[in-house]
Protein backbone atom coordinates (compact mmCIF):
# COMPACT_ATOMS: atom_id res chain seq x y z
CA UNK A 1 0.00 0.00 0.00
CA UNK A 2 1.07 3.35 -0.62
CA UNK A 3 1.19 6.44 1.92
CA UNK A 4 -0.68 8.37 -0.87
CA UNK A 5 -2.77 10.10 2.16
CA UNK A 6 -1.42 13.10 2.99
CA UNK A 7 -1.24 16.43 5.02
CA UNK A 8 0.82 19.11 5.80
CA UNK A 9 0.01 21.58 8.60
CA UNK A 10 2.15 24.83 9.39
CA UNK A 11 2.17 26.67 12.16
CA UNK A 12 3.43 29.93 12.84
CA UNK A 13 5.14 30.65 16.27
CA UNK A 14 6.10 33.85 17.77
CA UNK A 15 9.71 33.22 16.50
CA UNK A 16 12.18 30.74 15.04
CA UNK A 17 13.27 29.67 19.04
CA UNK A 18 10.12 28.74 19.65
CA UNK A 19 9.11 26.97 16.25
CA UNK A 20 12.60 24.67 16.98
CA UNK A 21 11.62 23.87 20.32
CA UNK A 22 8.39 22.33 19.04
CA UNK A 23 10.36 20.38 16.41
CA UNK A 24 12.63 19.01 19.16
CA UNK A 25 10.18 18.09 21.33
CA UNK A 26 8.71 16.48 19.11
CA UNK A 27 10.93 14.31 16.91
CA UNK A 28 12.29 12.08 19.63
CA UNK A 29 8.87 9.58 19.42
CA UNK A 30 8.95 6.87 18.03
CA UNK A 31 5.90 5.74 15.37
CA UNK A 32 4.03 3.20 16.16
CA UNK A 33 3.43 1.80 12.47
CA UNK A 34 5.77 3.46 10.42
CA UNK A 35 4.74 1.15 7.64
CA UNK A 36 1.71 3.04 7.80
CA UNK A 37 1.81 6.68 8.75
CA UNK A 38 5.20 8.70 8.09
CA UNK A 39 5.95 12.43 10.05
CA UNK A 40 8.33 14.59 9.39
CA UNK A 41 9.19 17.56 11.33
CA UNK A 42 10.78 20.73 10.50
CA UNK A 43 10.81 24.86 11.19
CA UNK A 44 11.39 27.41 8.79
CA UNK A 45 12.04 30.52 10.35
CA UNK A 46 9.49 30.80 12.92
CA UNK A 47 6.64 28.64 10.98
CA UNK A 48 6.66 24.79 12.56
CA UNK A 49 6.14 22.60 9.83
CA UNK A 50 4.55 18.94 10.02
CA UNK A 51 4.17 16.77 6.94
CA UNK A 52 2.14 13.18 6.85
CA UNK A 53 1.86 10.46 4.74
CA UNK A 54 -0.45 7.56 5.80
CA UNK A 55 -1.96 4.28 4.18
CA UNK A 56 -5.84 6.19 4.54
CA UNK A 57 -7.85 8.56 6.23
CA UNK A 58 -8.51 7.60 9.60
CA UNK A 59 -4.58 6.57 10.24
CA UNK A 60 -4.07 9.82 9.24
CA UNK A 61 -6.81 11.87 11.32
CA UNK A 62 -5.51 9.84 14.33
CA UNK A 63 -1.74 10.43 13.76
CA UNK A 64 -2.67 13.99 12.85
CA UNK A 65 -4.84 14.42 16.48
CA UNK A 66 -1.98 13.26 18.47
CA UNK A 67 0.50 15.40 17.38
CA UNK A 68 -2.07 18.52 17.70
CA UNK A 69 -2.70 17.30 20.97
CA UNK A 70 0.84 17.64 21.90
CA UNK A 71 1.46 20.65 20.25
CA UNK A 72 -1.25 22.26 22.59
CA UNK A 73 0.77 20.76 25.35
CA UNK A 74 4.18 22.27 23.82
CA UNK A 75 2.16 26.18 23.24
CA UNK A 76 0.48 26.19 26.34
CA UNK A 77 4.02 25.66 28.14
CA UNK A 78 5.34 28.02 26.67
CA UNK A 79 3.14 30.66 26.97
CA UNK A 80 2.68 30.21 31.02
CA UNK A 81 6.20 28.75 31.48
CA UNK A 82 8.68 31.28 29.10
CA UNK B 1 33.13 5.21 47.13
CA UNK B 2 30.20 6.94 46.33
CA UNK B 3 30.88 10.84 46.15
CA UNK B 4 27.29 12.83 45.51
CA UNK B 5 29.40 15.85 45.30
CA UNK B 6 30.91 15.57 41.94
CA UNK B 7 28.51 18.12 39.93
CA UNK B 8 28.61 21.22 41.65
CA UNK B 9 25.16 22.83 41.81
CA UNK B 10 24.39 25.31 39.77
CA UNK B 11 25.50 29.33 40.18
CA UNK B 12 28.02 28.42 42.86
CA UNK B 13 24.97 27.62 45.56
CA UNK B 14 25.29 25.18 48.34
CA UNK B 15 22.09 23.45 47.33
CA UNK B 16 20.98 21.33 44.24
CA UNK B 17 17.26 22.12 43.27
CA UNK B 18 15.14 19.63 40.78
CA UNK B 19 11.68 19.57 39.67
CA UNK B 20 9.98 16.20 39.68
CA UNK B 21 7.06 15.43 37.16
CA UNK B 22 5.22 12.24 37.01
CA UNK B 23 2.17 10.71 35.18
CA UNK B 24 2.52 7.02 34.93
CA UNK B 25 -0.71 6.18 36.26
CA UNK B 26 -4.30 8.27 36.81
CA UNK B 27 -2.07 10.43 39.18
CA UNK B 28 -0.20 13.91 38.00
CA UNK B 29 2.30 14.90 39.89
CA UNK B 30 5.00 17.96 40.08
CA UNK B 31 7.43 18.32 43.23
CA UNK B 32 10.36 20.40 43.98
CA UNK B 33 12.73 19.24 46.46
CA UNK B 34 16.04 20.82 47.93
CA UNK B 35 19.16 19.01 48.70
CA UNK B 36 22.21 20.70 50.60
CA UNK B 37 25.88 19.86 49.54
CA UNK B 38 27.12 17.68 52.18
CA UNK B 39 30.44 16.78 53.69
CA UNK B 40 29.25 13.18 54.76
CA UNK B 41 28.33 12.89 51.00
CA UNK B 42 31.63 13.08 49.99
CA UNK B 43 32.65 9.23 50.46
CA UNK B 44 30.51 6.43 52.15
CA UNK B 45 27.25 4.84 51.40
CA UNK B 46 24.90 8.13 52.69
CA UNK B 47 22.32 8.63 50.16
CA UNK B 48 19.34 7.68 52.26
CA UNK B 49 20.34 11.04 54.15
CA UNK B 50 20.64 13.68 52.01
CA UNK B 51 18.69 16.29 54.35
CA UNK B 52 15.95 16.79 51.89
CA UNK B 53 13.95 19.75 51.82
CA UNK B 54 10.23 19.34 50.02
CA UNK B 55 9.69 22.97 48.49
CA UNK B 56 6.49 21.99 46.83
CA UNK B 57 4.38 18.59 46.21
CA UNK B 58 1.40 19.27 44.57
CA UNK B 59 -0.40 16.96 42.67
CA UNK B 60 -4.33 16.48 41.21
CA UNK B 61 -5.89 13.03 40.52
CA UNK B 62 -8.05 11.58 38.00
CA UNK B 63 -10.73 10.46 39.35
CA UNK B 64 -13.60 7.99 37.42
CA UNK B 65 -17.40 7.72 38.38
CA UNK B 66 -17.89 5.00 40.65
CA UNK B 67 -17.42 0.94 38.64
CA UNK B 68 -14.64 2.69 36.14
CA UNK B 69 -11.70 2.86 35.79
CA UNK B 70 -9.07 5.00 33.86
CA UNK B 71 -8.53 4.17 30.48
CA UNK B 72 -5.20 5.55 28.86
CA UNK B 73 -6.64 7.69 26.79
CA UNK B 74 -8.97 9.91 29.05
CA UNK B 75 -6.13 9.81 31.85
CA UNK B 76 -3.77 11.46 29.22
CA UNK B 77 -6.10 13.80 28.24
CA UNK B 78 -5.92 14.89 31.81
CA UNK B 79 -2.63 14.90 31.90
CA UNK B 80 -2.63 17.51 29.36
CA UNK B 81 -4.96 19.66 30.45
CA UNK B 82 -3.47 20.14 33.92
CA UNK B 83 0.20 20.06 33.49
CA UNK B 84 1.18 23.53 33.03
CA UNK B 85 -0.96 24.38 35.46
CA UNK B 86 0.25 22.13 38.19
CA UNK B 87 3.69 22.76 37.16
CA UNK B 88 3.18 26.68 37.32
CA UNK B 89 1.56 26.00 41.16
CA UNK B 90 4.64 23.57 42.01
CA UNK B 91 7.21 26.41 41.33
CA UNK B 92 4.74 29.26 42.88
CA UNK B 93 4.64 27.21 45.94
CA UNK B 94 8.39 26.54 46.44
CA UNK B 95 8.66 30.01 45.84
CA UNK B 96 11.50 30.01 42.89
CA UNK B 97 11.43 33.40 41.54
CA UNK B 98 13.67 32.24 38.46
CA UNK B 99 13.06 28.38 37.20
CA UNK B 100 16.05 29.16 34.71
CA UNK B 101 18.68 30.18 37.03
CA UNK B 102 17.23 27.98 40.36
CA UNK B 103 16.44 24.38 39.18
CA UNK B 104 19.66 22.17 38.63
CA UNK B 105 17.71 19.36 36.81
CA UNK B 106 14.65 18.45 35.59
CA UNK B 107 13.13 14.85 36.14
CA UNK B 108 10.47 12.66 34.89
CA UNK B 109 9.00 9.71 34.67
CA UNK B 110 10.53 7.37 31.63
CA UNK B 111 8.24 4.25 33.11
CA UNK B 112 6.85 1.78 33.67
CA UNK B 113 3.03 2.89 33.37
CA UNK B 114 0.58 3.64 31.03
CA UNK B 115 1.77 5.02 27.38
CA UNK B 116 -0.54 7.84 26.47
CA UNK B 117 -0.23 9.62 30.15
CA UNK B 118 3.75 8.77 30.47
CA UNK B 119 3.43 10.46 27.06
CA UNK B 120 1.86 13.89 27.56
CA UNK B 121 3.61 14.25 31.03
CA UNK B 122 7.32 14.32 28.68
CA UNK B 123 6.24 16.47 26.54
CA UNK B 124 6.05 19.03 28.80
CA UNK B 125 9.39 17.96 30.29
CA UNK B 126 11.34 18.37 27.16
CA UNK B 127 9.32 21.70 26.60
CA UNK B 128 10.60 23.51 29.78
CA UNK B 129 14.02 21.46 29.76
CA UNK B 130 14.54 23.43 26.23
CA UNK B 131 13.00 26.37 27.04
CA UNK B 132 15.04 27.24 30.34
CA UNK B 133 18.01 25.62 29.22
CA UNK B 134 18.10 22.98 32.58
CA UNK B 135 18.96 19.27 31.99
CA UNK B 136 16.61 16.72 32.18
CA UNK B 137 16.66 12.66 33.56
CA UNK B 138 14.30 9.82 33.04
CA UNK B 139 14.08 7.64 36.26
CA UNK B 140 12.23 4.89 36.73
CA UNK B 141 8.73 4.81 38.85
CA UNK B 142 9.69 2.11 41.48
CA UNK B 143 13.23 3.43 42.17
CA UNK B 144 11.52 6.49 43.02
CA UNK B 145 9.41 5.33 45.05
CA UNK B 146 12.34 3.42 46.60
CA UNK B 147 14.19 6.13 46.64
CA UNK B 148 11.35 8.23 48.35
CA UNK B 149 10.61 5.97 50.81
CA UNK B 150 14.33 6.04 52.13
CA UNK B 151 14.62 9.63 52.31
CA UNK B 152 12.08 10.22 54.63
CA UNK B 153 12.07 7.35 56.88
CA UNK B 154 16.26 6.77 56.82
CA UNK B 155 16.00 3.48 56.41
CA UNK B 156 19.79 1.99 55.46
CA UNK B 157 19.21 -1.29 53.96
CA UNK B 158 15.59 -2.82 54.04
CA UNK B 159 13.56 -5.04 51.94
CA UNK B 160 11.44 -3.10 50.17
CA UNK B 161 8.34 -4.23 49.71
CA UNK B 162 6.60 -1.99 46.66
CA UNK B 163 2.59 -2.12 46.14
CA UNK B 164 0.24 0.03 44.01
CA UNK B 165 -2.14 -0.02 41.43
CA UNK B 166 0.49 -0.93 38.36
CA UNK B 167 3.13 -3.41 40.52
CA UNK B 168 3.70 -5.73 43.15
CA UNK B 169 7.30 -6.49 44.29
CA UNK B 170 9.61 -7.65 47.21
CA UNK B 171 12.45 -5.73 45.81
CA UNK B 172 16.28 -5.84 48.09
CA UNK B 173 19.54 -3.74 47.52
CA UNK B 174 22.41 -5.96 46.15
CA UNK B 175 25.37 -4.62 43.93
CA UNK B 176 23.79 -1.48 42.79
CA UNK B 177 20.75 -3.02 41.19
CA UNK B 178 17.42 -3.36 43.30
CA UNK B 179 16.93 -6.80 42.72
CA UNK B 180 13.13 -8.03 42.66
CA UNK B 181 12.87 -11.20 44.51
CA UNK B 182 9.18 -11.64 44.15
CA UNK B 183 6.38 -10.44 42.68
CA UNK B 184 2.69 -11.26 41.15
CA UNK B 185 2.09 -13.50 38.22
CA UNK B 186 -1.01 -11.31 37.13
CA UNK B 187 -2.46 -8.62 38.15
CA UNK B 188 -1.11 -5.92 40.90
CA UNK B 189 -2.67 -5.98 44.37
CA UNK B 190 -3.99 -2.44 43.39
CA UNK B 191 -5.80 -3.45 40.73
CA UNK B 192 -7.12 -6.64 42.16
CA UNK B 193 -8.47 -4.00 44.86
CA UNK B 194 -9.81 -1.40 42.49
CA UNK B 195 -11.34 -4.05 40.58
CA UNK B 196 -13.14 -5.33 43.43
CA UNK B 197 -13.93 -1.70 44.21
CA UNK B 198 -15.55 -1.23 41.06
CA UNK B 199 -17.71 -4.28 41.30
CA UNK B 200 -19.00 -2.28 44.28
CA UNK B 201 -19.68 0.43 42.61
CA UNK B 202 -18.10 2.48 45.43
CA UNK B 203 -16.51 5.67 44.32
CA UNK B 204 -13.02 6.09 43.39
CA UNK B 205 -12.20 8.86 45.41
CA UNK B 206 -10.24 9.69 47.33
CA UNK B 207 -8.62 6.52 45.67
CA UNK B 208 -11.04 3.07 46.10
CA UNK B 209 -8.50 1.30 47.93
CA UNK B 210 -8.71 3.66 50.97
CA UNK B 211 -12.75 3.24 50.50
CA UNK B 212 -12.30 -0.56 50.60
CA UNK B 213 -10.46 0.13 53.97
CA UNK B 214 -12.53 2.75 55.26
CA UNK B 215 -15.57 -0.19 54.68
CA UNK B 216 -13.32 -3.45 55.95
CA UNK B 217 -12.79 -1.20 59.61
CA UNK B 218 -16.57 -1.50 59.57
CA UNK B 219 -16.96 -5.25 59.65
CA UNK B 220 -18.67 -6.60 62.40
CA UNK B 221 -17.11 -10.15 62.11
CA UNK B 222 -13.97 -9.66 61.85
CA UNK B 223 -13.33 -13.37 63.93
CA UNK B 224 -15.07 -14.91 61.07
CA UNK B 225 -12.93 -14.85 57.61
CA UNK B 226 -14.90 -15.68 54.16
CA UNK B 227 -12.86 -18.25 52.58
CA UNK B 228 -10.47 -17.09 49.59
CA UNK B 229 -7.99 -18.71 47.94
CA UNK B 230 -4.97 -18.20 48.90
CA UNK B 231 -1.97 -18.33 46.23
CA UNK B 232 1.59 -17.55 47.45
CA UNK B 233 3.95 -19.55 45.00
CA UNK B 234 7.64 -19.04 46.16
CA UNK B 235 7.99 -16.07 45.78
CA UNK B 236 5.47 -14.79 43.79
CA UNK B 237 1.61 -14.31 44.36
CA UNK B 238 -1.07 -14.68 42.14
CA UNK B 239 -4.35 -12.42 42.38
CA UNK B 240 -6.35 -12.78 39.54
CA UNK B 241 -8.33 -16.10 40.80
CA UNK B 242 -8.85 -14.35 44.16
CA UNK B 243 -10.30 -11.16 42.62
CA UNK B 244 -12.28 -13.40 40.56
CA UNK B 245 -13.97 -15.74 43.35
CA UNK B 246 -14.86 -12.64 45.33
CA UNK B 247 -16.01 -10.54 42.90
CA UNK B 248 -18.43 -13.38 41.93
CA UNK B 249 -19.39 -13.45 46.05
CA UNK B 250 -20.33 -9.89 45.53
CA UNK B 251 -22.61 -10.48 42.68
CA UNK B 252 -24.50 -13.16 44.42
CA UNK B 253 -24.82 -10.98 47.29
CA UNK B 254 -25.89 -8.13 44.90
CA UNK B 255 -28.31 -10.28 43.62
CA UNK B 256 -29.84 -12.07 46.55
CA UNK B 257 -28.55 -15.71 45.26
CA UNK B 258 -29.86 -17.22 48.38
CA UNK B 259 -28.75 -20.88 46.55
CA UNK B 260 -25.35 -19.56 47.76
CA UNK B 261 -24.19 -21.17 51.63
CA UNK B 262 -21.86 -18.67 52.09
CA UNK B 263 -23.64 -15.87 51.67
CA UNK B 264 -27.65 -17.34 52.78
CA UNK B 265 -28.54 -19.44 55.63
CA UNK B 266 -29.97 -21.89 53.75
CA UNK B 267 -32.89 -22.39 56.29
CA UNK B 268 -34.13 -19.14 57.47
CA UNK B 269 -32.73 -17.26 54.00
CA UNK B 270 -31.12 -14.66 56.23
CA UNK B 271 -27.88 -12.68 54.93
CA UNK B 272 -24.33 -14.13 56.55
CA UNK B 273 -22.33 -11.90 54.77
CA UNK B 274 -22.14 -8.10 54.61
CA UNK B 275 -20.54 -6.22 51.72
CA UNK B 276 -17.70 -5.19 54.79
CA UNK B 277 -17.03 -8.47 55.10
CA UNK B 278 -16.00 -9.29 51.94
CA UNK B 279 -13.48 -6.18 51.95
CA UNK B 280 -12.48 -7.12 55.14
CA UNK B 281 -11.58 -10.99 54.13
CA UNK B 282 -10.36 -9.58 50.77
CA UNK B 283 -7.93 -6.96 52.81
CA UNK B 284 -6.58 -9.69 55.22
CA UNK B 285 -6.14 -12.40 52.62
CA UNK B 286 -4.08 -10.28 50.81
CA UNK B 287 -1.98 -8.12 53.34
CA UNK B 288 -1.49 -12.12 54.61
CA UNK B 289 0.13 -13.35 51.25
CA UNK B 290 2.17 -10.18 50.66
CA UNK B 291 3.47 -10.34 54.60
CA UNK B 292 4.37 -14.11 53.80
CA UNK B 293 6.80 -13.11 51.05
CA UNK B 294 8.16 -9.95 52.72
CA UNK B 295 9.25 -12.27 55.52
CA UNK B 296 10.90 -14.78 53.72
CA UNK B 297 13.21 -12.05 51.58
CA UNK B 298 13.94 -10.71 54.86
CA UNK B 299 15.34 -13.94 55.79
CA UNK B 300 16.73 -14.25 52.91
CA UNK B 301 18.97 -11.31 52.74
CA UNK B 302 19.48 -10.91 56.88
CA UNK B 303 17.73 -7.57 56.80
CA UNK B 304 15.46 -6.50 59.67
CA UNK B 305 13.59 -3.80 58.23
CA UNK B 306 10.97 -3.28 56.03
CA UNK B 307 9.99 -0.19 53.97
CA UNK B 308 6.46 -0.19 52.41
CA UNK B 309 5.88 2.07 49.16
CA UNK B 310 3.57 2.62 46.46
CA UNK B 311 -0.14 3.55 46.67
CA UNK B 312 -1.40 0.38 48.94
CA UNK B 313 1.37 1.25 50.98
CA UNK B 314 -0.68 3.64 52.79
CA UNK B 315 -3.49 1.36 53.82
CA UNK B 316 -3.29 1.15 57.84
CA UNK B 317 -4.10 -2.27 57.74
CA UNK B 318 -1.40 -3.50 56.07
CA UNK B 319 1.29 -1.70 57.82
CA UNK B 320 -0.52 -3.30 61.01
CA UNK B 321 0.21 -6.51 59.83
CA UNK B 322 3.94 -5.77 58.72
CA UNK B 323 4.76 -4.33 62.12
CA UNK B 324 2.91 -7.11 63.87
CA UNK B 325 5.47 -9.66 61.45
CA UNK B 326 8.58 -7.56 62.31
CA UNK B 327 8.04 -7.38 66.15
CA UNK B 328 7.90 -10.97 66.38
CA UNK B 329 11.66 -11.17 64.35
CA UNK B 330 14.10 -10.05 66.38
CA UNK B 331 15.01 -6.25 65.81
CA UNK B 332 12.73 -5.56 63.07
CA UNK B 333 11.23 -2.51 62.59
CA UNK B 334 8.36 -1.09 59.32
CA UNK B 335 8.87 1.78 57.53
CA UNK B 336 6.18 3.21 55.69
CA UNK B 337 5.30 6.75 54.57
CA UNK B 338 1.87 8.22 54.27
CA UNK B 339 -0.33 9.46 51.55
CA UNK B 340 1.77 12.52 50.80
CA UNK B 341 4.59 10.34 49.70
CA UNK B 342 3.38 6.42 49.23
CA UNK B 343 0.97 7.70 46.65
CA UNK B 344 2.17 8.57 43.07
CA UNK B 345 3.82 12.28 43.32
CA UNK B 346 6.05 14.08 41.81
CA UNK B 347 8.81 14.95 44.74
CA UNK B 348 9.63 11.03 44.51
CA UNK B 349 10.70 11.60 41.32
CA UNK B 350 12.86 14.50 41.83
CA UNK B 351 14.45 12.81 44.75
CA UNK B 352 15.75 9.74 42.73
CA UNK B 353 16.19 11.91 39.75
CA UNK B 354 18.49 14.75 41.80
CA UNK B 355 20.49 11.74 42.94
CA UNK B 356 20.88 10.35 39.91
CA UNK B 357 22.18 13.82 38.49
CA UNK B 358 24.20 14.51 41.20
CA UNK B 359 26.50 11.30 40.38
CA UNK B 360 26.69 12.74 36.21
CA UNK B 361 23.52 10.93 35.03
CA UNK B 362 22.48 13.38 32.53
CA UNK B 363 20.68 12.94 29.33
CA UNK B 364 22.02 14.10 26.27
CA UNK B 365 20.29 13.32 23.64
CA UNK B 366 16.35 13.90 23.58
CA UNK B 367 16.26 10.41 21.55
CA UNK B 368 16.74 8.90 25.30
CA UNK B 369 13.86 10.67 27.11
CA UNK B 370 11.25 8.54 25.32
CA UNK B 371 9.40 6.71 27.45
CA UNK B 372 8.42 3.06 27.73
CA UNK B 373 5.59 0.90 29.34
CA UNK B 374 8.13 -1.77 30.64
CA UNK B 375 10.94 -0.39 32.72
CA UNK B 376 11.63 -3.17 35.41
CA UNK B 377 13.02 -1.83 38.50
CA UNK B 378 16.02 -3.76 38.00
CA UNK B 379 17.39 -2.45 34.84
CA UNK B 380 18.27 0.56 36.67
CA UNK B 381 22.24 0.80 37.41
CA UNK B 382 22.04 2.47 41.54
CA UNK B 383 25.43 4.36 41.33
CA UNK B 384 24.43 6.25 44.05
CA UNK B 385 24.75 3.33 46.88
CA UNK B 386 27.79 1.01 47.36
Amino acid sequence: MNLDHTLKLEIPFEDAKQANIAVDVLKPDPILRPQDFQVSYKARDNVFVAEFESIDDRVLRVGVSNVIDSLKTIIETMDELS
Amino acid sequence: MVNLNTIPPKNNREYYIAIGLEGSANKLGVGVVKHPRLASHQSGDNSHICKAEILSNIRDTYITPPGEGFLPRDTARHHRNWVTRIIKRAIKEAKLTDPKLDIDVICFTKGPGMGAPLHSVVIAARTISLLWDVPLIGVNHCVGHIEMGREITKAENPVVLYVSGGNTQVIAYSENRYRIFGETLDVAIGNCLDRFARTLKISNAPSPGYNIEQLAKQCKNKDRLIQLPYTVKGMDLSMSGILAYIDSLAKDLFKENKKNKLLFDQETGEGLVTVEDLCYSLQENLFAMLVEITERAMAHVNASQVLIVGGVGSNVRLQEMMAQMCRDRANGRVHATDERFCIDNGVMIAQAGLLQYRMGDVIKDLKDTVVTQKFRTDEVYVSWRE
